[in-house]
């Protein structure tokens, strides 16, 4: 997995693609913490282009939902896709990352 | 220290017959490349049987231990070096000595397992009669404890996945009136994804529930395995001494801070059920793959509540269901479900395969796993199947 990046000053863009899994997931990780640490801690994922993502993936976007909350940001996510949606829904991770239509709707007030 | 002559031909044989795939490749590339070397392999030495797992210059495969040259360097601790095999009478009648290709040099080092004994050897082949500088000998010395460390891992792992399988319920529940088998396909070794069963008999003295468990830590690997082995023990132990509801909101508590330090979440699926009545309590953390089916459809037994480790504390108040006597309950881990694109419509679609009527819970797990498995999972692969039965003395039971 690659992923893009869009500072856009009030906020960061991040856009993985491909699978976000095991493979991918520490990258993304380790990517949050410094942004985080750099005081970037108002976070969105831009899921459109995010064909897979397994039980690591979502522990990813958990784990960078703690840190931005926990440095007085947020982590939302947008333009998921239906797997995506699908793999929040079931484990309804969805009540506490609630998935944005689209980056400019997950970014509202920021 | 000097280790005892010997070799781990059992500990070898358990090596080769579950080699990872490309795992010692790196390392006999390299010797190849360093010694210039035509062929260079890592050799383990069985029972009967030579099991080249690695190599350059000849296929990897099985041949008979008679014609190996690395059987005498694992009776050793040193480098065998032999110049010219062919002016070696321990070596000279080998086929691929005596004939076709010819092979004159051959140096290895012996590698060993956890045992500390011998159980193959890293080696270099060459079709002219050749000999080791003192640092030559170093480094392939050096390059077979590179593979020694390379060893000591798949066998942990080994033991680590053995260990995870011996913590599953192997025999029937101390209950009667009802059918159960579960099965795990871990992707690695070991991993996150386990079941579990047992009998809990309220302290009140009410009616003996049959309790049931499909847990699923995210990620995969040694440290998912480490995390479910807590979830499990945690649960059970508070499973003994309250309903449901209560079970999971404690184990919730207990396991939280392990959770949270390491950034990982446990789906859970918990049942107690009434063999006679078919009532069952259900606490669904954030699993939802637990269905109710028959001939006559199915329905899924599913609530809105977050994994375990999620930064969001639920009350996991227990729902209720009642499996009637022709009814299956079926539990499976998102390993399965993903096979399905995470559809409800294309797994029903194949449900019809395991609700013949004459099959048993058994032989369910094993369509459900053989048919995730044979479909390219990614992810362990879990299922239990769970029914009632009319109430005998030996209760059917399976596991894997």
């Amino acid at each position: 997995m690659s992923f893009e990046e869009t500072d856009q000053g009030t906020y960061v863009v991040l856009t993985p693609e491909g699978k976000f899994n095991l493979v991918s997931a520490p990258l993304f990780t380790a990517r949050v913490d410094d942004l985080v640490a750099a005081d970037k801690a108002r976070l969105v994922v831009d899921l459109h282009a995010v064909d897979f993502i397994d039980s690591s993936g979502l522990g990813a976007l958990i784990g960078g939902l703690k840190k931005a909350r926990g440095n007085d940001g947020d982590l939302r996510v947008a333009a998921a896709g239906s797997q995506v949606l699908a793999v929040l829904k079931l484990t309804n991770l969805d009540r506490i990352l609630s998935p944005y239509p689209t980056v400019e709707e997950a970014r509202h007030d920021w | 220290m000097k280790m005892p002559p010997g070799t781990g031909r059992q500990e070898a044989e358990a090596l080769a017959h579950d080699v990872p795939a490309d795992r010692y490749d790196r390392v006999v590339r390299l010797a190849q490349a360093i010694f210039g070397a035509p062929i260079a392999a890592l050799n383990l030495i069985g029972n009967d049987s030579q099991f080249t797992v690695a190599s350059v210059g000849i296929p990897t495969g099985e041949m008979p231990v008679e014609d190996s040259v690395c059987r005498v360097t694992v009776l050793q601790d040193e480098i065998l070096e032999v110049r010219d095999l062919r002016e070696d009478d321990r070596f000279s009648y080998i086929p691929a000595v005596a004939g076709p290709p010819r092979v004159r040099f051959y140096a290895g080092f012996p590698v060993r397992g956890q045992s500390g004994r011998n159980v193959g050897a890293l080696c270099i082949l060459d079709f002219v009669p050749r000999t080791l500088g003192r640092q030559q000998r170093e480094m392939l010395a050096d390059l077979g404890a590179l593979l020694e460390r390379e060893l000591a891992v798949q066998e942990e792992m080994e033991l680590a996945g053995q260990v995870q399988q011996l913590m599953l319920p192997t025999s029937a529940p101390d209950i009667a009136g009802v059918e159960v088998a579960g099965r795990v396909q871990p992707a690695r070794e070991a991993g996150g994804d386990y079941f579990d069963w047992f009998a809990v008999e309220p302290p009140d003295g009410g009616a003996k529930r049959l309790e049931v468990v499909l847990g699923d830590v995210m990620g995969k690997g040694l440290a998912a395995a480490l995390i479910a082995s807590e979830v499990r023990a945690v649960l059970r132990g508070h499973s003994r001494y309250t309903d449901v509801s209560d079970a999971v909101a404690r184990t919730s508590t207990t396991t939280h801070h392990d959770l949270e330090a390491n950034n990982r979440f446990s789906t859970l699926w918990v049942a107690q059920l009434y063999p006679s009545t078919g009532v069952i309590d259900y606490v669904d953390a954030g699993h939802g793959l637990a269905i109710i089916a028959s001939q006559r459809g199915y329905r899924r037994l599913y609530q809105e509540y977050v994994p375990l480790g999620a930064p969001l504390e639920d009350d996991w108040v227990k729902a209720t269901d009642v499996l009637a006597p022709d009814e299956l309950l079926i539990i499976v881990s998102d390993g399965v479900f993903d096979v399905f694109d995470d559809s409800f419509e294309a797994a029903e679609a194949k449900l019809h395969a395991i609700l013949d009527p004459t099959l048993t819970c058994r032989q369910i797990v094993d369509r459900i796993v053989d048919f995730a498995v044979s479909h390219a999972a990614t992810d362990d692969v879990t299922a239990l199947a769970v029914r009632r039965v009319a109430p005998s003395p030996q209760p059917a039971a399976a596991a894997a």
